[in-house]
């Protein structure tokens, strides 16, 4: 009969109720809209960053970190591959020579970021052949390339010319090639468009003076909570050939902290929100509980416990609290799904300043368990927080004074 | 056999500014089945008394005792569970839970004193019965008139079958023809099951009812007379 009174004290009301829930459901979609966006485009930014460039988990002679020079650069071969393989967190590796050369077409020398990949490992890693918007791959050994649209807008090349590289190889060996353009990518970082080359890894170790070495081996979990155990075990492991394990924050620092302080942004204006709404339902309970001081008077007047009062009228805040929270789960839920598999996409100038900051020009949404949980959690903790004070005005009431009312 | 005691009772408002005597030196004793009223003026010290006597006040000297037992001292929580099962309360503005229906109502008093819940639903029945509201029990207060309000925070007052049943101008907000209801129902629960009744009026419909009537003046009891009220009873 307690949660009966509290349910119908609750509706007692119609129209208060449901302003105050609608603030609830309407704060809790917001969050969940903000969050998840936020969360979607870092997780892009991460995502992409990982994929193209650090990956999630990355091996490398350890001063490769501080000096990325083909010097240190290290060997890599079936045995070694072989032994990273073999642990089952692991579920597949890409290796990767890099370097920075000079790209030339006929007139034009751009700098250029060369890639010595392994198509098919790329393949599982991003999509590198979705990414192709003319021509095709190269084989193995093929002495041919396939470069970044902006870099071959920039060098006025297409495919089927010829690219000359030029740059240092190994221990200051000439580096020095001419290879056909096999296709195209579009890549959805700017900067790696405009810069990219990609060739196989025997061409590259042919061309960079650097047989059997590469500079960097990717390696994707199984599951990505697996990364930090595997760091230190590789870490571990490879001590001794002078080789480390990083994971993707402790190669991408700037990174993190540009996503914290953004985070931190977006923590304020929540906060903000956060009061607005919360003064919004502590007008209503403030409303409830002043009007009903009377019949707070003359229930305890009558016999029932202050205690057995403060629960009741607890139990309306937290009913009301959770039926905003979780209509407001539902209809967020369906404006996320929505916006989860149509992503906002920005045309024109606002297009063309995302990709020049180096960011796509896309808002994923996130869909994630614990956007709910922290949200739902914040705003219950603010209704509970607003609960004390009908809690304490119950734990403080004069009766006599209480029945004047 | 008394049932409500009050020796040497005194309030005073605001002692340390203006003073107020609402009570002085009040010493009364109701016995069991008394059907009694407390009259006065306004002003007069009935409603102080009468808050006194079911504990929702301290007083600031004397003494209340409720069937042999001092209220005055007890610590709050221990005062409303002593209330629970001790007094029933009967307001001049009915004070029903306005979610509740009549049933609910008068069930919810012995839902606090855990009773089972065959034993609430039978005796609310029988309570609602006995006020002449056994078609209403489903109606909410705003569904009811002023009387039959009224009369079902009687049945709730002796839901939790209490010692003695305090009731402050209970016939205030009636017409004529509820408050006679009304108090024909007291009247009789006070002759066939010998409840205990202790008005605070200045309704002569109720004073005509009262076998014994204590009438205050300024805090103080200025007169406290019984009377046989058979004749006016039956008439």
């Amino acid at each position: 009969m307690y949660l009966k009174l509290a349910w119908r004290n609750l509706w007692r009301n119609k129209r208060r109720t449901l302003i105050t829930l609608s603030s609830i459901l309407f704060a809790v979609v917001f969050a969940l809209f903000v969050e998840s966006l936020e969360r979607g485009a870092h997780n892009q930014m991460i995502d992409n960053m990982a994929k193209f460039h650090t990956g999630y988990l990355q091996i490398q002679d350890y001063r490769y970190e501080n000096e990325h020079s083909l010097d240190n650069s290290f060997y890599f071969d079936e045995e070694f591959e072989s032994a990273i393989i073999s642990d089952n967190r692991v579920s597949y590796i890409v290796p990767r020579i890099e370097t920075f050369m000079l790209a030339a077409g006929e007139e034009i020398t751009r700098g250029a970021m060369v890639f010595g990949v392994d198509v098919s490992a790329e393949q599982k890693l991003n999509d590198l052949k979705g990414r192709l918007s003319e021509g095709r791959f190269f084989e193995p050994g093929d002495g041919s390339v396939v470069i970044g649209e902006g870099l071959a807008g920039r060098l006025n090349l297409a495919v089927g010319d010829s690219l000359v590289l030029l740059g240092q190889g190994r221990f200051g060996m000439t580096a020095a090639g001419l290879f056909e353009i096999r296709g195209l990518i579009k890549h959805p970082m700017r900067e790696f468009n405009n810069q990219v080359v990609y060739m196989s890894i025997p061409d590259a170790q042919w061309l960079l003076s650097a047989e059997n070495h590469i500079t960097n081996l990717l390696i994707t979990p199984t599951n990505l909570r697996y990364t930090d155990e595997l760091a230190r075990k590789f870490s571990s492991e490879l001590e001794e050939n002078e080789i480390i394990a990083l994971t993707w924050q402790n190669m991408m620092p700037d990174l993190i902290e540009a996503l914290d302080f953004d985070r931190a942004g977006t923590r304020v204006f929540m906060g903000i929100l956060y009061m607005v709404i919360g003064f919004g339902i502590f007008g209503t309970i403030l409303m409830m509980t002043l009007e009903r001081l009377r019949e707070f008077g003359l229930l305890l007047s009558v016999g029932m416990s202050r205690f057995k009062l403060a629960v009741v009228v607890f139990i309306e805040t937290f009913a009301m609290s959770i039926l905003g929270i979780l209509s407001g789960f539902g209809v967020g839920s369906l404006v996320l799904l929505y916006f989860y598999y149509n992503p906002i996409e920005l045309k024109n100038d606002m297009e063309e300043l995302m990709l020049e900051f180096g960011f796509e020009p896309v808002f994923p949404m996130a869909f994630e368990v614990d956007i709910y949980l922290w949200q739902g959690m914040v705003l219950f903790l603010i209704t509970m927080m607003i609960s004390l004070y009908p809690t304490f005005k119950i734990f403080t009431l004069n009766i006599l004074d209480a029945a004047k009312s | 056999m008394a049932i409500l005691q009050t020796k040497n009772l005194s309030k005073v408002y605001n002692p340390d500014t203006v003073p107020v005597h609402a009570l002085r030196d009040v010493s009364i004793t109701i016995d069991k089945g008394e059907f009694t009223s407390i009259v006065g003026p306004s002003g007069s010290g009935k409603t102080t008394l009468l808050n006194m006597l079911g504990g929702l006040d301290k007083p600031t000297s004397g003494s209340v005792w409720v069937n042999g037992e001092e209220i005055t001292m007890m610590k709050e929580s221990k005062l409303i569970d002593f209330r629970l099962h001790n007094i029933g309360f009967v307001f001049q503005h009915y004070n029903l839970i306005p979610v509740f229906t009549a049933h609910e109502n008068v069930s919810f008093i012995m839902l606090l004193q855990n009773r089972s819940k065959k034993e609430i639903n039978d005796r609310a029945n029988k309570l609602l019965d006995e006020v002449g509201l056994g078609d209403r029990k489903d109606a909410r207060p705003v569904q009811m008139s002023g009387g039959q309000q009224q009369r079902v925070a009687v049945a709730r007052a002796l839901a939790s079958e209490p010692k003695f049943i305090l009731a402050d101008e209970p016939t205030a907000n009636l017409d004529t023809t509820s408050a006679m209801n009304l108090l024909d129902i007291m009247y009789k629960m006070n002759q066939e099951q010998n409840v205990t009744f202790v008005f605070s009026t200045h309704d002569q419909r109720v004073i005509d009812r009262a076998r014994r009537v204590i009438t205050m003046v300024d805090g103080a009891i200025y007169k406290d007379e019984y009377r046989d009220v058979e004749e006016k009873a039956a008439s």
